[in-house]
């Protein structure tokens, strides 16, 4: 394998765009479905959360097994042609991190202050606006649910592989490329492209930090 | 026009009847206070007429229309406002949080800042626009919240405990504020209080709740006692006292002292009463052309005297009085 620097930049730029993708996509499902189970009393919302966080722990390799089926050109969503895709690769990563965004917003709706909600209704707030007052006292802790769906995601390397199939300048990411490097003994290329890793993960942490900050009104 | 007509409410947590209330009107411009110990329902009727949770049985009627379904609820919701014992101000500045009810309303541009000033000059809040709201005193907190409620215009205002975490001179002012937007303008104001003296001094009327149910009477000078039995006539031990009751029951009962069978004076009397006691004067309240005057005789007794009386009298906090009542005036249930 190569290091030629431009092709790192390549390599990484893919890894940010598939990783920032598959965290928006699975949060903007992920959140209002958190408070939708963190709020509701309906009977069943303990299996379903039992559910979420038994998926949070599902093998990696097996989702990239179960999308593989799906999109490959026999499979139910075969005439997508999207198999080795990096949007295969982001629909992976959203089912993984789609439980992770999910389980955790609604463990931060919960922890919220209840006379929050109330405060909200009796001053006349609809569903959305009482959702987002609900959404700003807990922003820490949904904060820290992009924050986690994102490390996943990122550092994620099974499920890339098999639906993404490291094809070079296609659908090779930084994990992807690691795992390369290190099986062609290329040491010292994998510890560069894990220190790349790193400080992609340590700027997003810090813009959404930043942005954490400002939203103190 | 009454605000609320309220039937066959009843609310039930977990299978336990928590309020039952056959009937309540309360006419708009009203000021009604709702007065009985913890777990009375107090605070459960206050949040089924602010309609944030519907009753297990039952109506309630706002402005004359009924509100049974949940889109009638949300529609009420922007009509009565509550304010909650320990109210919660969002992360964020006061001026924000005064905004956030006109916001919700549609309010928008310049009209936000005019009415949130306007609402915060009110309560005596002038210069704590821009402060932040987790940094204010709890009396602060208070009447912040009352601004807030007042920004949106409700007809009606609800307040569960308001004297609970305020001040003496913060009360003062919050009630002030209310009586001035009640003159103001039509609105009707609906109080929880333990303390009955502010339920007197600040209400036009009293509704006492004992276990969820309307209580025939009011939650003053009533003694939970041990009756010996034995005789028609019985002396019962209630703290340092021994008051004289008639009654034939034994056992654990609830003795209840109207307030208005109550004599002060200021030497000992010679009467028919049974039951004097010699104590001093704690706390004043005034309702009108009246005086609820609380004495310390080793328990605390509220007697219902005239204007005039008390005046004739000289009566003032600190003064010693003697307390008067006859035995058949003591209620055992």
């Amino acid at each position: 394998m190569s290091a030629l620097p431009s092709e790192v930049f390549g390599i990484a730029a893919l890894s940010l765009k598939v990783a920032l993708t598959a965290t928006v996509v699975s949060c903007l499902i992920g959140i209002p479905l958190g408070f939708a189970l963190g709020w509701s009393r309906l009977r069943g919302r303990r299996a379903v959360l039992l559910l979420l966080n038994t998926a949070l722990a599902f093998p990696t390799v097996v989702i990239g097994l179960i999308i593989y089926g799906l999109l490959a050109r026999h499979g139910p969503l075969g005439a997508l042609g999207l198999l080795f895709t990096w949007q295969a690769i982001v629909a992976a990563e959203v089912v993984l991190a789609l439980p992770i965004a999910t389980a955790l917003s609604a463990a931060a709706v919960q922890t919220v202050d209840p006379r929050v909600r109330r405060t909200a209704l009796t001053l006349g707030a609809g569903t959305l606006r009482t959702a987002w007052a609900v959404a700003r006292e807990a922003r820490f802790a949904l904060a820290a649910a992009v924050v986690v769906a994102f490390g996943r995601v990122l550092s994620e390397v099974g499920a890339a592989l098999i639906v993404g199939g490291n094809i070079r300048h296609e659908t090779r990411t930084l994990t992807t490329a690691i795992t390369l490097a290190t099986s062609q003994g290329n040491f010292s290329l994998a510890i560069a492209l894990g220190l790349v890793l790193l400080a992609l993960a340590l700027t997003v942490n810090v813009l959404i930090q930043l942005l954490q900050g400002r939203g103190d009104v | 026009m009454a605000t609320f007509e309220v039937a066959g409410l009843q609310q039930t947590y977990g299978g336990r009847t928590v309020l039952s209330l056959e009937t309540l009107t309360i006419e708009t411009g009203a000021r009604l206070a709702l007065v009985g110990p913890n777990g009375a329902g107090k605070s459960t009727l206050l949040r089924l007429l602010a309609f944030l949770e519907p009753p297990s049985a039952g109506a309630i009627a706002l402005e004359g229309r009924p509100v049974s379904t949940r889109a009638a609820r949300r529609a009420a919701r922007r009509r009565v406002t509550l304010v909650e014992q320990r109210p919660y101000l969002f992360r964020g500045t006061v001026a924000g949080n005064v905004a956030f009810g006109l916001r919700a309303a549609g309010v928008t541009g310049p009209a936000v800042a005019q009415r949130v000033r306007a609402a915060l000059d009110r309560l005596q809040l002038q210069g704590l626009h821009e402060r932040d709201a987790r940094q204010l005193s709890e009396g602060e907190i208070q009447r912040v919240a009352v601004a807030r409620a007042l920004a949106v215009e409700p007809v009606a205002l609800l307040l569960d405990e308001p004297a609970s975490s305020a001040d003496r001179a913060a009360q003062q002012a919050m009630f002030a504020a209310l009586a001035d937007e009640q003159a103001r303008r039509p609105l009707t104001v609906v109080f929880a209080s333990h303390l009955l003296e502010d339920a007197y001094r600040w209400s036009d009327r009293l509704l006492a709740l004992h276990q969820g149910r309307p209580s025939p009477v009011t939650p003053e000078n009533l003694f939970r006692v041990d009756l010996p039995g034995g005789a028609a006539m019985q002396q019962v031990a209630v703290g340092p006292l021994r008051i004289d009751v008639v009654s034939e029951r034994a056992g654990p009962a609830t003795l209840a002292i109207a307030p208005d069978e109550i004599v002060l004076s200021a030497a000992p009397l010679q009467s028919s009463a049974r039951n004097m006691f010699h104590g001093r004067i704690v706390r004043l309240a005034e309702h009108g052309a009246e005086m609820r005057v609380t004495i310390d005789v080793g328990v605390e007794l509220v007697a219902r005297i005239t204007r005039r009386s008390f005046d004739e009298m000289g009566l003032a906090v600190g003064r010693e009085v003697y307390a008067s009542f006859k035995s058949v005036a003591v209620k055992v249930f």
